[in-house]
């Protein structure tokens, strides 16, 4: 069931008003809750519910036994044992495919044959992300950060639609809390709430639609078949859609939270504005980014120790993070590129006799540039099937300049510009609408939507793609 | 004055966000919603509409048309749907929201029969140089779209082929159902505006159903695989054919391949003998390309990951287990340019 589709539209506005009915009593809200949210994951297949149900059982049992115990080595142990569990099922799930071939190469290298089964093995939707969100709510119990919740309300919590498929990762600290007390139905931040789903739908079905289908499929599906400046252009605009439609399910997701009465964390905070490598990491899937951090690399030691322990952490940390992305190579690589890219930077800060100049304009604009460069040399990577791929997109980039360019077109440009542009708005300009928006009459807000929907609707494409987020 | 002590009492204070957003009672929430999602389907109709009826066959469908047909009534009586009309206008999508079923196909000529492999007269090859280069156009349902990228990448080093444009893969298409995506109509406009002389189609993949829009006034077909349906589909097939070899194309269609699903794979078999038949009553002008045996394993059964020349185990198909990667694509595409070498003479200008 995806968001921008009429079933989801049907699904909401049955799940909408119920919610608010039964959230005073919440031993009411939360069963009502776990059940719309196992209907909506059951759209995709039945079958994983039960996958879902049992990531809830596992999680929550460990949760339990973790808090109940105060000797230090069994409580590790159970840790270990849950997490372990955990990182079995999404790899069964994920990387089994990735595994077996990878293992099988590897020894064909020196002739050796290794009788591995490989099996055919359907991903579930959305398993990296509630995998995560079990994780945390395990290690931050075995931290003594909180103690476990009831059942139900860790199903709630685990299942809850809007985060689901394809985040935010909420943190058990972020969401549990707000289900212990019913949301006030008086002051809901509908304005918000609005904005982002009208901004994310448009991101989704019109910007990343429009430019997979007029430029991004056709350079990386032949890209010998294309210009330098398409192919560059092709990369700038994966770079657009890849933004648009991650963004953009993310707004949708937090907006639906919002109108339901809970509050998600930012996702994104306009990446391609980052100065830096680090910097794009503090705004890109940020609360991936706090999850790789706060459970990976602090984990693994951070900074806390010599400068080649911390440059190993961040490319562990980045590596497992590409891997995270999808099971290929490719994504080890995009991992490998920003991790060589933080270390790189690191090691630059830290060089002796480093003199620091001054933050001018030119300066910034200069830095926002090359990290762009970079992240976009990266997505190069993410977005090919295989190196090959991935190094004809590379080459073509300098061995056809002058050839004609039909596929960039005013049209992409200017869904380029708006992607990227959007990013240097001033904050003030969204809030302003808001403020706007929030003080119209109840009939001028249902009329301004309806026009955003109509627009939205009118230049999308007919059906919409999924997600590229649900991959993963 | 009471009343209006009464009033502010029971109205809650107003609370502020940040930026100055006022916040609202979840009531108004969900009314400013169901009154934009009513409004805004009474100004998307035609494009809902659309949407319903080229959905797959099934009580959905039958819902959905129920729903959006007499809202579509009702946006057209209102003038409501005239902003939709001149927005794609504007866009240059006003055919967006038709719903063409018309299957116009060329009025079968007297064939070969079937089962002849070999053309009856000798075809002269034709022979095409970097001066003169073969134009050739991929096109066909979401299954194409990976060898089509194949072939065109392939393309890309020689100087021989000349694509006349990207993969034309549509979604959920195929012969079935021209109220998706008219193929009919799409291919013979493309003959007649890019005028391919090589042609590379692949259909069926959404075709394996009961039901099929178009159907001549006054013709019913049974289920799928029946003898009405079967004489449909084929008329369909052959239509297709002679169109591309009327317009002077030679045309490579690619079979469909086995699937993770059995059933699915014996009524994709049910389609492959229809085009395979169709392909050999019209000798040395369609070639029928087999792909169930590149993709079954050595069981001879559905394989996902299979061991390719250079010895490396990859994956061959999608997670779908329908669709193709990469190296399947390769696979494909270079059978279908050894296809197109036997047909054309596309390497005799080196050697003058």
């Amino acid at each position: 069931m995806l968001f921008p589709t009429a079933t989801f539209a049907i699904f909401f506005m049955v799940v909408l008003p119920l919610s608010w009915l039964l959230m005073s009593r919440g031993e009411r809200w939360r069963p009502f809750i776990v059940a719309s949210s196992y209907v909506f994951y059951s759209a995709w297949d039945w079958r994983f519910v039960f996958l879902l149900a049992f990531s809830t059982v596992w999680n929550q049992v460990f949760a339990v036994a973790i808090h109940k115990r105060t000797e230090a080595r069994t409580r590790k142990a159970l840790l270990t044992a849950a997490v372990v569990g955990d990182v079995a099922l999404l790899g069964y799930f994920k990387y089994y495919g990735f595994f077996v071939t990878s293992t099988h190469n590897l020894f064909s290298l020196v002739d050796l044959n290794v009788p591995l089964e490989v099996r055919s093995i359907v991903l579930p939707v959305g398993i990296s992300f509630f995998t995560f969100m079990g994780i945390s709510y395990i290690v931050d119990t075995y931290r003594g950060d909180f103690e476990p919740v009831g059942f139900g309300k860790f199903a709630a919590y685990l299942s809850f639609f809007p985060h689901l498929v394809a985040g935010p990762i909420v943190r058990p600290g972020e969401l549990l809390p707000q289900f212990d007390s019913p949301r006030d139905p008086r002051y809901v931040d509908t304005s918000r709430a609005f904005f982002l789903i009208g901004t994310g739908l448009f991101m989704k079905v019109v910007i990343a639609n429009y430019l997979a289908g007029s430029i991004v499929d056709q350079v990386f599906g032949a890209p010998n078949q294309h210009s330098s400046l398409e192919v560059l252009v092709g990369i700038y605009a994966y770079a657009v859609q890849i933004y648009a439609d991650f963004f953009g399910y993310t707004n949708i997701a937090i907006g639906l939270a919002l109108i339901l009465g809970f509050r998600f964390p930012q996702n994104f905070d306009s990446p391609y504005a980052a100065v830096s490598i680090q910097d794009f990491w503090r705004r890109w899937h940020m609360t991936l980014s706090r999850w790789l951090r706060d459970y990976l690399y602090i984990p693994l030691g951070g900074n806390r120790g010599s400068r080649l322990f911390t440059y190993r952490n961040l490319m562990l940390t980045m590596l497992l993070g590409g891997l995270w992305h999808g099971a290929g190579w490719t994504f080890v690589a995009w991992g490998a590129i920003h991790g060589t890219a933080l270390v790189a930077e690191r090691w630059w800060r830290e060089r002796p006799g480093l003199v620091e100049r001054p933050s001018t304009p030119w300066r910034r604009s200069w830095h926002r540039f090359a990290t762009f460069q970079v992240v976009c040399f990266a997505w190069i990577f993410f977005r090919a099937d295989s190196f090959a791929d991935a190094w004809d997109v590379i080459v073509r980039l300098f061995t056809a300049w002058g050839e004609p360019s039909p596929l960039v077109t005013g049209g992409v440009l200017a869904a380029i510009a708006v992607g990227i542009g959007s990013q240097y708005l001033p904050s003030r300009f969204p809030l302003a609408i808001m403020a706007r928006f929030s003080r119209l009459p109840i009939p001028a807000q249902a009329a301004v939507l309806s026009l955003a929907l109509l627009v939205t609707h009118a230049m999308g494409p007919e059906g919409v793609a999924p997600f590229i987020y649900f991959q993963f | 004055m009471a009343r209006d002590a009464n009033t502010r009492r029971r109205r809650p204070r107003q609370r502020v966000a940040e930026g100055g957003r006022r916040l609202q009672p979840a009531g108004s929430a969900v009314v400013v919603l169901l009154v934009a999602l009513l409004v805004s389907v009474l100004l998307n109709a035609p494009g809902l509409h659309k949407s319903a009826a080229i959905q797959p066959q099934g009580w959905k469908r039958d819902v959905a048309l129920a729903m959006t047909g007499p809202l579509e009534a009702v946006s057209d009586a209102l003038l409501l749907d005239q902003p939709r009309a001149a927005l794609k206008a504007v866009l240059g999508r006003s055919d967006d929201d038709e719903i063409d079923t018309a299957v116009a196909v060329p009025k079968p000529t007297p064939t070969e029969p079937a089962g002849n492999d070999e053309p009856t007269t000798p075809v002269r090859r034709e022979k095409f140089s970097p001066q003169r280069k073969l134009r050739f156009w991929v096109a066909g349902d979401s299954l194409v779209v990976v060898p089509g990228e194949s072939l065109l990448r392939a393309a890309g080093g020689s100087p021989v082929l000349d694509p006349v444009g990207p993969v034309d893969g549509r979604i959920a298409s195929g012969l079935e159902r021209p109220d998706v995506f008219n193929w009919f109509k799409h291919v013979r406009k493309q003959l007649r505006e890019e005028k391919p002389r090589a042609i590379v189609l692949m259909f069926g993949g959404n075709d394996d159903h009961d039901f099929m829009t178009g159907l001549p006034e006054g013709t019913e077909i049974g289920a799928f695989g029946s003898p009405s349906w079967t004489a449909e589909y084929r008329r369909r097939v052959g239509g297709i054919m002679d169109m591309v070899t009327r317009a002077g194309g030679y045309l490579v269609w690619i079979g469909l391949p086995i699937t993770r699903d059995a059933e699915q794979t014996s009524r994709f078999d049910a389609i492959n003998a229809i085009v395979h038949s169709e392909a050999e009553r019209r000798p040395g002008r369609v070639s029928y390309l087999d792909t169930y045996f590149y993709f079954a394993g050595d069981d001879g059964g559905y394989a996902q990951y299979l061991t390719n020349d250079a010895g490396r185990l990859v994956k061959m198909r999608a997670d779908d287990g329908v669709h193709f990667e990469r190296p399947a694509g390769d696979l494909i595409a270079r059978e279908v340019l050894r296809r197109l070498n036997q047909r054309y003479d596309l390497t005799s200008w080196r050697r003058s």
